[in-house]
């Protein structure tokens, strides 16, 4: 095992993967940062030159694409309020702020330097503990996941906005949307009307562009009087001591995001959220989260990005994909003769070790790469708010309409739109409803699931055989404690 | 725009070997062909397909580009093809149980049989029923004897209602007239981790997931789809009284019906030789994938025969 290690150490090494993993790097990010390309897809389309590759190279490529892409997705997150993906929501809430603040390229760095350290340091744990992790793994079934996803629900009504009853509310509505649509165990419609396009359910990203960026975009031109501006400026680069200030969170978000990834089928939405709620909570002055506040873009950041390295290990000892994209990744492996399964590491564990220090040296060349890009990036505040705001308009309706060319998004985007300013006129936060919409999915499918396990008898099942009842126990506790705590930090006569 | 950038990156990459520059000519294809695939990206769809349209431009002269479509179980994907001009130009690449047996689980907003045709039916994936290594289910009457002492206290994972794993499951429960505990997940990775982790009993796989866990030791196969068998010692379904086309997942490329049968004949020829290509057959060996063509006509009459077995396999699961 460890000369395996050695060895794949020294594959790992090559000009042709730093090159490979660069290009894979910097196309992944421009197709991130473009609102409409999701970074899966991107994979899927670059699928086929890792065909041709070897696999030092190849799937390294995809890797980079992938990582690259997740960084993407937060650059017009923070520079216009426009998350492309559930997982850059936590952060476009402070990194838009700042942005508005005139620190567009501090908050830039700080989510480049917080994913870069979060993906790191997940990477290496992944690489170390990887056999412990795979028998993780095995521990989730549906009812387990449906209870941690029950528990990061509440967690996110608990700690989002100033009145968690409001942010109950929303969530409870966003659950409702996301139960639009086919019934994903029995195959029934649902509140669909008889309109064909709701049987796929309500898309994700008109919501996004449509509850986050439009309310943006219409602030901006309704007080055009006021000069008030997008930005102007971008501002100075993130210094030493800032990080330093933020460490603490970017650890524990780094803990919350590699816990996260070990639980097939949970995600970078949820670590994003969970990172953000903990920092949030944690802080002496949590009434700066929201408000532009650095250590919030570091919290979600490290976060989903510490995902990543757990999620690969049920491909790499199973060879089984726990999601979309370690499902791409599988084909790379397959079509390389590299065949996925409990038997990969005894006969390729060179060639396993190589890929996951290459996971490594993309973060690092990363951090290079996206230091040196954000520059170019951030300017895109300097451009006049005469020009930006269409741009930014025609961005969110092209994006919207590019992501699968149907006009009934367009619909979508509008309405939500309209919805995002009612809601902030009546200072509802949208985000318990975002997330309400996008854990509901994997929450029912699970308690389907659930319920098809227990064959009738539910109850019976979750308390004799499974370790579900055992953590909504738990999520009293620790629902009790973040409320308290949050109480008791608020100033008298505030609640 | 985007989409011609993305489309560049893929000419850049050595993907498209076809010269544009005869695309001038006024005969088909004279641009690139969509080939729309309503699930999401990595499944076996999204890879078959990635290496069909990385070589089939050699010999079509044009570019072939897949679109993603996933939606309503592959309902939104199949529509969008219907409703697409029918020059040729918009392919629908899907499976059997899409194809035919939807249309009897859910108002569909087309009719399979006659507002498509088949062009070429690429190959198709036999199932296996697997156990782990440890089951106390030696062979496949072992299983039937336990499911029909207690009904439904087996456990079967599969990939979704109606699906690619669900539907042969549902075929031997009604042929041997037994009863599972069919549980759903989200495609047939989750199910096998299902089956490995002991959440489930049983489970079947296609032989490109199944034999890393064979070689490792970890699953036992019971039996697998058609009258040969697959691996030596293994009944086939024929043999344990499951009969027909069960447990077969056919991946066709259908076009809307009316295309010109200029159109078609170019489609055909250009499948005809990408099977002969040295690259294509390396290619799906290495994804443990067969090649089976079988031509539009041949298909639709086995179309025809899917559509009555599927109605008449809902009708009964579903007790009317």
């Amino acid at each position: 095992m460890l000369d395996d290690f050695i060895t794949g150490f020294g594959m790992a090494f090559r000009l042709d993967t730093f090159l490979m993993i660069s290009a894979g790097l910097f196309g992944g990010m421009l197709v991130g940062a473009l609102p409409g390309f999701t970074t899966l897809l991107a994979m899927a389309i670059l699928l086929p030159i890792s065909f041709f590759l070897d696999p030092i190279v190849g799937i390294p490529f995809l890797l980079g694409v992938y990582k690259g892409g997740i960084f993407g997705g937060s650059i017009p997150a923070i520079l216009v309020s426009m998350p492309g993906t559930g997982a850059a929501v936590a952060t476009s809430r402070d990194g838009y702020k700042l942005t508005q603040q005139g620190k567009s390229r501090k908050a830039l760095d700080m989510a480049l330097c917080s994913s870069v350290f979060g993906d790191t340091v997940s990477d290496t744990f992944t690489m170390l503990m990887i056999f412990p992790i795979a028998f993780l793994v095995m521990q989730f079934g549906p009812p387990e996941l449906f209870a941690v996803l029950l528990l990061s629900l509440v967690i996110i009504a608990a700690t989002s906005g100033k009145n968690p009853l409001k942010a109950l509310v929303m969530m409870l509505l966003g659950l409702w949307l996301s139960f639009i649509g086919t019934d994903p165990i029995g195959g029934v419609d649902r509140f669909t009307f008889g309109v064909f396009e709701l049987r796929s359910g309500i898309p994700l990203l008109p919501m996004l562009i449509g509850v986050f960026a439009i309310p943006e975009i219409a602030n901006v031109v309704m007080r055009s009087d006021k000069v008030q501006k997008l930005a102007s400026v971008m501002g100075e680069r993130l210094t030493f001591v800032e990080f330093r200030r933020c460490f603490r969170t970017i650890c524990r978000s780094t803990a919350i995001g590699t816990g996260i990834g070990v639980i097939p089928g949970l995600g970078q939405v949820v670590a994003a959220m969970m990172g953000y709620s903990a920092a949030k909570n944690a802080s002496d002055h949590p009434e700066t989260f929201g408000e532009g506040e650095l250590e919030g873009i570091a919290a979600a950041e490290a976060a989903n990005n510490a995902v990543n390295g757990p999620t690969m290990v049920p491909l790499l000892t199973l060879g089984i994909p726990g999601d979309n994209v370690t499902a791409i990744l599988l084909g790379a492996f397959v079509a390389q003769g590299l065949r996925p399964g409990p038997q990969l590491f005894e006969e390729q564990g060179a060639t396993v070790f190589a890929i996951l220090v290459a996971m490594v040296i993309a973060n690092l060349l990363f951090l290079i790469i996206g230091y040196l890009s954000i520059p170019f990036f951030a300017r895109l505040v300097q451009i006049k708010t005469s020009v930006l705001v269409p741009l930014v308009l025609m961005f969110a309706f092209a994006g919207t309409f590019v992501f699968r060319s149907d006009g009934f998004d367009l619909i979508m985007l509008v309405a939500f739109g309209v919805f995002g300013l009612i809601a902030r006129a009546a200072k509802f936060d949208v985000m318990p409803m975002v997330m309400g919409f996008i854990l509901g999915s994997p929450l029912e499918y699970a308690f389907g699931q659930t319920l098809s396990m227990g064959n009738g008898a539910t109850w019976e099942f979750l308390f004799s055989e499974r370790m579900g009842a055992v953590t909504v126990l738990l999520a009293i506790p620790v629902i009790g404690i973040m409320l308290w705590r949050r109480l008791s930090k608020l100033p008298a006569g505030s609640h | 725009m985007f989409t011609s950038i993305l489309k560049k990156v893929a000419l850049a990459g050595g993907l498209v070997v076809s010269a544009l520059g005869t695309a001038a000519w006024a005969e088909y294809p004279e641009k690139p062909i969509t080939m729309v695939i309503p699930f999401g990206p990595g499944g076996s769809h999204d890879l078959n397909a990635r290496v069909i349209t990385s070589i089939i431009p050699t010999y079509l002269e044009q570019a072939m580009i897949v679109r993603l479509t996933p939606g309503a179980g592959g309902q939104t994907g199949t529509q969008e093809v219907a409703n697409a001009a029918a020059d040729g130009y918009t392919l629908l690449f899907t499976h059997n149980y899409v194809d035919m047996l939807q249309q009897y689980v859910t108002d569909v907003p087309y009719d399979p049989l006659t507002d498509f045709v088949p062009i070429a039916r690429v190959n198709y994936a036999p199932i296996g029923v697997v156990v782990r290594a440890d089951s106390p289910y030696e062979t496949f009457d072992d299983l039937i004897a336990a499911a029909d002492a207690d009904p439904g206290s087996i456990r079967m994972s599969h990939s979704g209602n109606w699906g690619a794993l669900f539907v042969p499951a549902a075929q031997i429960m009604l042929a041997r007239d037994i009863s599972f505990n069919l549980v759903p997940y989200q495609g047939g990775g989750p199910a096998m981790q299902a089956l490995l982790s002991g959440d489930a009993d049983v489970t079947m796989g296609f032989p490109s997931t199944l034999s890393g866990q064979i070689d490792a030791g970890e699953i036992r196969v019971l039996a697998t789809a058609g009258t040969d068998r697959m691996f030596d010692d293994v009944p086939t379904f024929a043999e344990v009284g499951v009969e027909g086309d069960v447990g077969f997942m056919h991946r066709v490329l259908v076009a809307p019906a009316g295309t010109p049968d200029e159109a078609v004949a170019k489609l055909t020829g250009a499948f005809a030789e990408l099977i002969e290509d040295t690259t294509f057959t390396r290619m799906m060996g290495r994804l443990n994938e067969s090649i089976e063509l079988l031509d539009g006509p041949t298909y639709q009459a086995l179309r025809e025969e899917q559509a009555v077995a599927y109605k008449e396999l809902v009708d009964q699961l579903t007790g009317q």
